[in-house]
């Protein structure tokens, strides 16, 4: 009886019992009626007629019962594949009460992430006022002339500030990169990122290449979005000697976005050490910051790549893949 | 050079001060948005130190509020939230610069020199008048080569008046930019600086413009 799990199967089977049991009952007012009005009825055709249309109908109405599960179907994709946040348009009553609470069940996962994330940046940022004053008595220790300490309490600090950034992007990522329904435009995280970076790097007299389409987006969030580019491009700013670039391609289904400077480099042996995971970066070598770590978690997390290479500017170039 | 911190956790706000008035600064401390919209207001700052998570007006506000107003001295924003998202959002509200916390000490003091350089058209980090050279890295003053000791008021002073040289700055505008907010101040003193510096560095830097001030000569 496996067919009869099926819903389409079950109104149908149910339709023809109906119909069944209303034959004898039709039958009998038949009758009724040819005792009643005999002879001078002719014939019961205009009846078959009626009868015709109204099992035309009744299948007209059957299928269209069954259309909006179809558009269930496609805008549950959507929220899967990050194109849709809710379901939206009205849907029979009966399947209605689902689709609200569906909705309110999303939003109510958006709000739990939203004040989870929130907490994880309430602790992480807490413990960096205390740190900051570490930092500063670490200083004053090596002033002083206790340099051990000082370099001690020095190292520790930093090992703490590494192990927080490292958490709190990662959890940011961890939460928000599974977000249903998040889409981002790549350009006005990039033109707010160039805007800030030249403010920021004002003396060096750089000059940021944007060539990015606005038609490009991302499936993500905007802040990731930013703090992977943001990483990029800073790094990128630090060993320029006075050109940066960033292009973005369409790929099918990803975004390829490319950082190129005309610094001194990575020289392919080191390029895997940069990447590091972020968590070992306080180990990695001296000077090597946690920013193409992060970028590297980042982007894994989005189920994207990133990829040091030689750059045509002489420098190095990183190419950034996210789905889009 | 008059800067003004406006920070809420105590400890860091006294190291801060600290640090700024050991490297020659006057300082001014706000624990809070508000006192420290008003000051912003009401003096005259070479540059601000901020914090965004202040008290009563949160910090990107108060860097709003302060640049609708048309207040354009240069704002170092301070902060524990140290992502991309938001340092974007400081940049985008007004702020210079953007350090997050942790930070180093010699970083700040050194990034915060620079604002105040190019805030006032100064490009090289020496500033300099013929032989007399004031290096705003170590805060050293050389005239021939041969180091010039100065107090730290005479050196706010001088400081002041080479970040703007071949303009005439008037007696109240160094008041305004040597002392700090608590200090009884007397603009007589100024004259006192301005007579030892001149019995330090010779006579012929500073020229007095009878009536307007005082303004220290480029090719001298």
């Amino acid at each position: 009886m496996k067919w009869l799990h099926s819903f389409r199967w079950r109104i149908l089977f149910g339709a023809f019992l109906w119909t069944v049991g209303l034959v004898p009952l039709v039958h009998v007012s038949f009758i009724v009626l040819h005792h009643l009005y005999r002879g001078r009825i002719g014939a019961f055709t205009p009846a078959f007629v009626i009868s015709f249309f109204f099992m035309l109908v009744g299948i007209l109405l059957i299928r269209s019962a069954f259309l909006p599960f179809g558009r269930l179907r496609k805008q549950l994709s959507g929220l899967s594949d990050g194109s849709l946040r809710r379901i939206e348009g009205t849907y029979p009553t009966e399947v209605q009460p689902l689709v609200t609470d569906l909705n309110s069940l999303l939003e109510h996962r958006e709000r739990v992430v939203r004040r989870a994330l929130a907490k994880a940046g309430d602790l992480a940022h807490g413990l960096k006022n205390p740190l900051a004053v570490l930092a500063q008595e670490a200083d004053c220790a090596d002033a002083a002339g206790q340099h051990e300490m000082g370099a001690s309490i020095g190292v520790q600090v930093e090992r703490m500030r590494r192990q927080i950034e490292y958490h709190l992007a990662h959890a940011r990522a961890a939460t928000s990169g599974d977000v249903p329904g998040a889409r981002c435009p790549v350009l006005p995280a990039v033109e707010g990122l160039t805007r800030t970076l030249l403010r920021i790097y004002a003396d060096r007299g750089l000059s940021i290449q944007v060539e990015v389409s606005s038609a490009h987006f991302i499936r993500g969030q905007q802040e990731d979005l930013e703090e992977m580019l943001g990483n990029l491009l800073d790094n990128a700013c630090k060993w320029a000697k006075s050109r940066i670039k960033i292009q973005s391609v369409q790929e099918d289904g990803a975004i390829v976005l490319t950082v190129d400077d005309d610094g001194p480099g990575i020289v392919p042996a080191m390029r895997d050490v940069v990447l590091q995971r972020g968590v070992r970066a306080d180990e990695a070598a001296p000077g090597s910051g946690l920013g193409l770590a992060i970028v590297r978690d980042l982007a894994e997390l989005y189920k994207g790549t990133i990829v040091l290479e030689n750059s045509p500017m002489g420098g190095l170039r990183v190419r950034l893949l996210l789905p889009a | 050079m008059r800067v003004l911190v406006v920070e809420d956790e105590v400890s860091l706000a006294k190291q801060l001060v600290t640090a700024l008035r050991h490297a020659g600064y006057a300082v001014d401390h706000a624990a809070e948005g508000e006192r420290a919209d008003l000051l912003g207001h009401d003096e005259h700052y070479d540059a601000v130190v901020l914090d965004l998570g202040i008290p009563k007006m949160d910090g990107l506000t108060l860097l709003r509020r302060w640049r609708e107003a048309g207040q354009n001295m240069p704002v170092l924003v301070l902060t524990a939230r140290g992502s991309w998202h938001e340092k974007v959002l400081g940049i985008d509200s007004g702020a210079d610069d953007y350090m997050a916390k942790p930070f180093r000490m010699e970083e700040l003091l050194a990034r915060l020199r620079a604002l105040i350089r190019r805030s006032s058209g100064q490009l090289n980090p020496e500033l300099r008048c013929g032989p007399l050279v004031l290096d705003t890295r170590a805060g050293k003053v050389t005239l021939d080569r041969e180091e010039v000791r100065l107090t730290s008021h005479e050196f706010r002073v001088l400081s002041y008046l080479m970040h703007h040289k071949e303009r005439i700055v008037s007696q109240g505008e160094l008041t305004e930019h040597i002392y700090s907010q608590d200090f009884d101040r007397d603009s007589n003193t100024v004259e006192v600086f301005i007579a030892r510096l001149r019995r330090k560095l010779g006579s012929s830097f500073i020229e007095t413009v009878r009536g307007l001030g005082y303004r220290m000569k480029a090719g001298s």
